[in-house]
């Protein structure tokens, strides 16, 4: 189990920033480099030197480990591949996002530690979106679980059982938050661009400017990997019970795939919003979410 | 319990005796007698905690009194404990900061007094269960605080701040007086065991009860909107004194609405809900002000504001939990409440000690002009850092701890199947979820901007050295607390299990699902330690390659200056550009006009709401119609005779008609 969530997290994570990229290429008329081509720069970034700001500090070295640290430690509490979660524990979501916290105010102030202004920027607004979506997603997953009365990730597999004819209309809304958390948390098209690195619209991408060697790989493996979570969720609340061991493999693989494609879609088809059209867009998802726990109250005490 | 009398007469009267030493050993001498009043009044504390019999003593001093107890029983002990060993660690610390000012000539005798008084009355609060004795127990508290607040008296503004204080801390005595007067008529005696009985009977007559003092004691603990003493109180203060004042003294008011929720028995399902609403606005209004605030000793004690919100949510959900008969969500709602009283004292003395250690260096409150301190002061820097991420509720520090037990509680509250209930908690884990996250981008902005980056000023550029051993050892002290009961969480439960107990009078509870939930975390958080270690011994391997020295990378622009950073107003507007109605910004700006611009100032800060819309309208309309009265006092002391007689008559009329 251990081995199988450890291949996962080191290999599909770079796929899926490889079929996004393609998609985008294909979307671009262009043929667009192998979908292995992130694991290569992985590989090839974990080799190289490091070129180091003079401002920095101790904060700025350790970051990155702590944020890939943490950021596979949240993994631990997320049931990747469908199977259960390696530590399935009550109120797990706390620790989970705890954890992820963890790494995000080691980055903030890892980003700060150059004094640069770009990445103070870049700092300033990652800070300020997490505090619209996190809500948000404790919003979501709090109100299926309160439906389930069971505060493990496992109410998520049960919300047709538990939810009656709310049923679909719950995990579509709970896919559209998701979905939106994707782009927000990975830092996609339309609210932030990974294809550009000096845009003062920048928020994820610009904060890691100054980093280099193992730091960067550090860095875009734990950003994919934040990715790959919340597409595990999605996968989660999709994905039905009762499927053989391989044929959930299977077909977790190929929602991940499916998701990877969306988001190329996404990305090649809209444009970047206006950084106060990002606020609107942040908030659709606490709404959203407001909408699920509507739902979820209007099946307890409702008909 | 001798030994604990022992403990508050030696607190007392060693300020007078540590005057006498010379000027170098003052402090060295307060701290000696008071480590042997904290073991004194500590031993007894944790005898009782870990399961001794409660300890009681009367004293009939005074018949129109009654019977003075003062009880320590586990609620009381838990506080007895923390007070105990924050007041050794703050005055430890006092060695260090009062020394420049020691130096420079200051006379700080009456500043030795009154700061073990302080702790002497609050271990008299706490443990003192006769309602008279307990108000003058409070009123020296008060009183030896203020005093404390305006150490530096020849500033102004000190005066003003402690001057507000005091009057805050009058209107809240006020309502604690009424209640207990209240109280006390009915009951006939001043004892809280003979309130108990008089609770019990009538729900209304102690729903009203509850809300004054909630009100009364709120204040002290600075619930919103009762809370406004707090900001100017604690930069006014010298920093041991803030942290004493921020740790440990408002935690009394907490004290005393556990108490009264212990003599309430079950509370009444409003209640809960309405201490659920106010604590879960105090917790937001706190850190939405914190992020505001660019003066580092305001935005401690707007995250004090946040903090006493968490611990009222906790204390919130166990009322719930009460009300609806739902034991275990009681026991994880009031656990997680009161180990957020022990985590709060913990990591905010560590932060306000950290920020007069940057103080002491800089002379500057103001973040704007600090920077690049992680340098010259790096021992400071990491204690801030770790009672940063402490005070966020990150993993693996103590703060999560807590907030993970209260999160549990609301979690097993959803159980509860009602319609109202299930809502409210819903909003609650969201808002509770979003105070979490607004703490990470005051704190990360609070460290990113003291300590990171370049210096900003002069100020912060002079500092060479970090500050001596005597400051550092404390918060070092602090700061493994922190970790300890982040790490190994069952220890600090220990603590708290039987104060717990007292709250829950009735109902049996089972503790051991909460227990083996403690364990798993603190197996989590071990194994996160672990994994951490491996990894960066893993990336010390791979850093054996070269290192290149740059500088900071900006579009090819080879020259960067310390005014190019990022500043912490900057980095907190894009946040409060979403909240414009919820605070009042006030723009300074002066901008350049002419062809050769000479001057030009830019000046920006944040005002309390409730201060700008509520507070000084009030204050105006009470000048205005006060003012009428002037004429009254005439220096005239034929009028001021004149004045007495006509009181005379109208009282002699008065009684004669009744």
């Amino acid at each position: 189990m251990i081995i199988l969530n450890l291949i996962i997290l080191l290999i599909v994570p770079f796929l899926m920033a490889g079929v996004i990229k393609k998609t985008k290429a294909f979307w671009g008329g262009r043929k667009g480099a192998s979908i292995f081509q992130p694991l290569y720069d992985f590989i090839k970034l974990m080799k190289k030197d490091f070129v180091i700001s003079k401002t920095t500090s101790t904060v700025f070295k350790i970051a990155p480990i702590v944020q890939i640290a943490s950021v596979l430690f949240a993994s631990m509490f997320v049931p990747l591949a469908c199977g259960n979660a390696l530590i399935n524990v009550t109120a797990g979501i706390v620790i989970f996002a705890y954890t992820l916290s963890l790494g995000k105010f080691v980055s903030l102030v890892s980003a700060m530690d150059t004094g640069s202004s770009f990445e103070g920027m870049g700092a300033s607004r990652e800070a300020c979106f997490t505090t619209i979506v996190e809500p948000a997603f404790f919003m979501l997953i709090t109100s299926i679980m309160a439906l389930s009365g069971n505060f493990t990730f496992d109410s998520l597999q049960n919300i047709l059982a538990s939810a009656g004819n709310y049923g679909v209309l719950i995990q579509i809304f709970a896919v559209v938050v998701l979905f939106i958390m994707i782009l927000i948390e990975g830092s996609r098209v339309p609210v932030d661009d990974p294809a550009t690195h000096l845009e003062l619209t920048m928020i994820h991408e610009v904060m890691i400017l100054d980093n280099s060697g193992s730091d960067l790989a550090f860095f875009t493996w734990a950003n994919s990997i934040k990715m790959l979570l919340l597409s595990s969720l999605i996968a989660y609340i999709i994905i039905p019970q009762g499927l053989s061991d391989l044929a959930s493999i299977g077909a977790y693989l190929l929602l991940m795939f499916i998701i990877s494609i969306v988001i190329g879609t996404v990305e090649s088809a809209m444009a970047r919003f206006r950084m106060s059209h990002v606020f609107e867009f942040v908030f659709l998802m606490s709404s959203f979410a407001l909408v699920v726990l509507a739902l979820v109250v209007a099946r307890m005490f409702g008909g | 319990m001798n030994s604990f009398f022992t403990s508050l007469i030696i607190l007392l009267m060693c300020g007078f005796a540590a005057g006498r030493f010379s000027d170098k050993f003052k402090i060295i001498a307060l701290s000696i007698f008071t480590a042997i009043a904290s073991v004194c009044s500590f031993l007894p504390a944790v005898n009782v905690l870990l399961g001794g019999e409660t300890l009681v003593k009367t004293f009939n001093f005074n018949p129109l009194f009654g019977d003075v107890n003062f009880v320590i029983d586990p609620l009381s002990a838990f506080f007895v404990i923390i007070i105990s060993v924050m007041s050794l660690v703050t005055v430890i610390y006092a060695n260090g900061y009062l020394r420049p000012y020691v130096e420079k000539g200051k006379n700080i005798n009456a500043h030795l007094v009154f700061l073990p008084m302080l702790f002497a009355s609050m271990q008299a609060v706490v443990t003192c269960q006769n309602a008279f004795m307990f108000l003058i127990c409070w009123e020296i508290m008060s009183l030896s605080s203020f005093f404390l607040v305006i150490f530096e008296n020849e500033k102004k503004d000190v005066l003003r701040a402690g001057i507000k204080y005091l009057v805050f801390m009058h209107i809240s005595v006020l309502f604690i007086m009424i209640a207990f007067a209240f109280l006390s008529i009915k009951a006939g005696s001043f004892d809280f065991n003979a309130f108990k009985a008089v609770l019990s009977k009538n729900i209304h007559f102690a729903n009203l009860v509850f809300a004054l003092l909630f009100i009364g004691f709120g204040t002290k603990a600075g619930f919103v909107p009762f809370h406004n003493w707090l900001p100017d109180g604690h930069p006014a203060a010298p920093s041991h004194v803030s942290a004493v004042m921020s740790g440990v003294m408002i935690k009394t008011g907490i004290y005393g609405i556990l108490r009264v929720l212990s003599l309430m028995g079950t509370p009444a399902k409003g209640v809960a809900f309405a201490v659920l609403v106010i604590s879960l606005i105090t917790a937001l209004y706190g850190v939405l002000y914190a992020i505001t605030q660019n003066d580092i000793k305001r935005l401690l004690a707007y995250s004090s504001i946040e903090n006493i919100g968490i611990i009222g949510m906790g204390i919130s959900v166990g009322m719930l939990g009460l009300a609806y008969g739902q034991p275990v969500v009681a026991m994880l709602g009031f656990s997680g409440g009161m180990l957020h009283i022990l985590n709060h004292s913990v990591f905010k003395e560590l932060m306000f000690m950290a920020a007069g250690s940057v103080y002491t260096k800089t002379h500057t409150r103001n973040i704007e002009i600090l920077g690049g301190l992680v340098k010259s002061m790096p021992k400071t820097a990491i204690l801030f850092l770790i009672g940063s991420v402490a005070i966020c509720g990150l993993p693996p520090f103590n703060g999560f701890i807590s907030e993970f037990l209260v999160y549990l509680g609301m979690f097993k509250g959803l159980s509860i199947h009602n319609f109202f209930s299930v809502i409210m908690i819903l909003f609650a884990i969201a808002g509770l979820a979003l105070v979490g996250t607004m703490a990470l981008l005051c704190f990360t902005k609070a460290f990113s901007i003291i300590f990171l980056g370049m210096p900003r000023s002069s100020s912060a550029q002079k500092v060479t050295r970090d500050n001596e051993l005597s400051m550092i050892i404390p918060m070092g002290f602090l700061a493994v607390m922190a970790l300890v009961i982040g790490v190994l969480p069952i220890f600090a439960f220990a603590l708290i299990l039987s104060p717990v107990s007292v709250l829950m009078p009735v109902v049996q509870y089972n503790i051991l699902p909460t227990l083996s939930v403690v364990g798993v975390i603190t197996l989590y958080a071990l194994a996160f330690l672990v994994f951490l270690a491996v990894l960066i011994l893993v990336k010390l391997k791979l850093t054996n390659g070269k290192i290149d020295m740059h500088e900071t990378w900006g579009c090819g622009y080879n020259r960067p200056n310390n005014h190019m950073q990022y500043t912490a107003s900057s980095y907190a507007s894009p946040f409060l550009s979403m909240l414009n109605p919820l605070i009042k910004k006030v723009f300074d700006v002066e901008k350049p006009r002419k062809l050769f611009p000479h001057s030009a100032h830019f000046n920006f800060h944040v005002e309390d709401i409730e201060e700008a819309y509520i507070i000084e309208p009030v204050l105006k309309t009470d000048e205005w119609f006060l003012s009428k009265f002037e004429g009254l006092q005439s220096g005239n002391i034929q009028s001021y005779i004149k004045y007495g007689l006509i009181f005379l008559v109208i009282v002699i009329i008065g009684s004669l008609l009744v």
